[in-house]
């Protein structure tokens, strides 16, 4: 017999709006995260301009770019990097809104929160646009801090563009290939599954306790939940961190990790790589134009 | 014992924290080529047990020898000897998402023999031939984590047998298996007693043990050896499966009536 308090009751559950909680926000944040990391491969896989390139070739190509932006100081020029990278994100099939939302609302944030002391008179002395005394914002300022933001924003939405164009199995493959030291190439794979492996333990750790939950809880009880879960998910990644170790010593692992993946470029490859350093030319020259006049 | 032992065992005590013991006074001789299986209730010491004879886990006090030679960390310092041992020796573990952690199914299959330091053109044999065997060709370009259940168990296997281990140790290998992959599992348990291979199976499912193992030691939940002997006459000792918390009393209602009976975990009962 089951005890009382385990019977079914009669009272109909009342429904009402609710704000969500910090659990639950954090929840769905994981969950997010969780089914990003899954529809990257599918992104990747798509028959997109970037797809098609060898890996190697895309890990050259944000190098090259990289450093194309840091010598750039046109703020026209640094739009235009960054017009040129929507521009591949719609040729790799990419939503252009998406990409660009991405780009813009991390890095560019970012950017923005460290760049704001740059717009103000304090650091950047000018003509005063908008007046708010030793921190009246002026046009040299915003001129810098919309550089420094722009040129974030373009470095950003390269490397993205890499990552979201490449299996993240490629990615690793074309570090091997490009000598970067093969335990460093397996630490990232491992970490990566790591990642996806803990995200969904503690997605359904929330779920669970979601299912439990009559009310979304006080805010202080909702802080002390999620710092808890942080901390048990620290504990079981230590753990999990063992048994792996574990599973590499039981299958002879002795420090070296040989890879049997050989990658092949073809004409397209070295066609993008011979666009690629005359685009970065042809921005370089711009870029001294502009800033001549 | 006898010249053909594979493992030996004796006085095998374990503790993780001192005064907490999971495995005590473990005297046990495997012989080569049989299948044993070893069952116990949750927290009995199976997995211990098990990683202490793949050479990963060691005893507190007693010995290990495998093949005759001494099993202890210091001879698995010794490269010759860890190389034998670990391509004789194949472990697959109970939580499959631990065992893959390479880029793609690919790479956990070639990762043993290339450890192992055979040519590529051996290694990508190995790998063909296995995954044949295993129906996970398909599988080979995923990554791991995009795999379900009963296909990272599959990978899982496959990475081992890549290195035609004579010894196969597996952990609880029936969990988180469909019962389609359950009987696919049975079927290659047959196929490595066929070849003569040595296989321990940890386990809480005494269907398994019953269909594939012709040896049985039970676990208590003291740690200690509380059976050992053929299914047919460990599963004979309803007394001592209850004990060892194994089976449970399991009363269910038919159209004649209720009843009662022992019932254990994959244990599958008949009514007259």
């Amino acid at each position: 017999m089951i005890p009382a308090l385990q019977h079914i009751g009669d009272a109909s559950p009342r429904v009402r709006p609710r704000r969500r909680s910090l659990a639950r926000r954090t929840a769905l944040a994981i969950q997010r995260a969780v089914s990003d990391v899954l529809e990257n491969d599918e992104v990747a896989s798509r028959p997109g301009l970037m797809q098609r390139l060898d890996p190697r070739v895309k890990l050259a190509t944000i190098l090259t770019f990289a450093v194309t932006v840091s010598f750039v100081h046109s703020l026209w020029v640094l739009l235009g990097i960054v017009a040129i990278t929507a521009a591949l994100a719609a040729a790799s099939k990419l939503s252009v809104i998406t990409f660009s939302q991405r780009v813009w609302a991390s890095a560019g944030f970012f950017a923005l929160m460290l760049s704001l002391p740059a717009a103000t008179a304090w650091i950047t002395p000018g003509e005063v646009l908008v007046a708010l005394g030793p921190l009246s914002i002026t046009e040299p300022g915003i001129y810098l801090a919309a550089r420094l933001v722009t040129r974030v924003a373009a470095g950003a939405g390269i490397g993205l563009l890499v990552v979201w164009t490449t299996r993240w199995t490629d990615l690793l493959h074309a570090l091997t290939a490009l000598r970067v030291p093969d335990l460093v190439v397996a630490t990232l794979a491992m970490t990566q599954k790591q990642i996806v492996s803990l995200l969904r333990t503690v997605e359904n750790t929330h779920l669970a306790r979601e299912s439990r939950m009559l009310s979304s809880g006080s805010a202080k009880e909702n802080r002390g939940w999620v710092t808890e879960r942080m901390a048990f998910v620290a504990r079981k990644s230590m753990k999990t961190a063992d048994d792996v170790y574990d599973a590499m010593l039981a299958r002879g692992f002795s420090g070296a990790m040989p890879s049997l993946v050989r990658l092949q470029t073809t004409a397209r490859d070295w066609a993008w790589v011979a666009a690629g350093i005359a685009t970065c030319a042809i921005l370089l020259g711009a870029d001294r134009m502009v800033v001549a006049r | 014992m006898s010249a053909a032992s594979e493992f030996v065992l004796s006085g095998v005590r374990h503790e993780y924290r001192a005064g907490s013991a999971a495995l005590c006074g473990i005297d046990l001789v495997i012989e080569t080529g049989q299948h044993v299986a070893i069952a116990g209730a949750n927290g009995s010491g199976k997995s211990t047990l098990l990683k202490m004879l793949a050479g990963l886990v060691f005893p507190s006090a007693g010995t290990i020898t495998a093949c005759g030679h001494p099993l202890t960390e210091d001879a698995l310092e010794d490269p010759a000897f860890r190389r034998e041992f670990r391509s004789r020796v194949g472990f697959v573990f109970q939580d499959a998402d631990v065992q893959l952690f390479c880029n793609t199914a690919f790479d956990e299959l070639a990762f043993g023999p290339l450890q192992l330091g055979l040519s590529e053109t051996d290694v990508r044999a190995r790998v063909a031939t296995v995954a044949e065997q295993l129906r996970i060709v398909p599988l080979l370009d995923r990554a791991p984590y995009t795999l379900s259940g009963g296909e990272k168990k599959r990978v899982a296997i496959a990475s081992v047998l890549t290195m035609d281990p004579s010894v196969l140790l597996l952990d609880e290998p029936t969990n988180a298996l469909d019962p389609r992959s359950q009987v696919w599992l049975l079927d290659v348990l047959e196929e490595w007693k066929a070849a003569g291979k040595t296989v321990v199976i940890a386990t809480h499912d005494l269907s398994i043990a019953a269909e594939s193992a012709d040896r049985m030691v039970v676990l208590s939940e003291e740690h200690t050896t509380a059976a050992d002997g053929t299914p047919d006459e460990v599963l004979a000792q309803r007394e001592l499966l209850l004990e060892v918390n194994l089976i449970h009393e399991h009363s269910h209602r038919h159209e004649s009536g209720t009843h009662g009976h022992p019932h254990g975990h994959g244990q599958v009962h008949t009514h007259v």
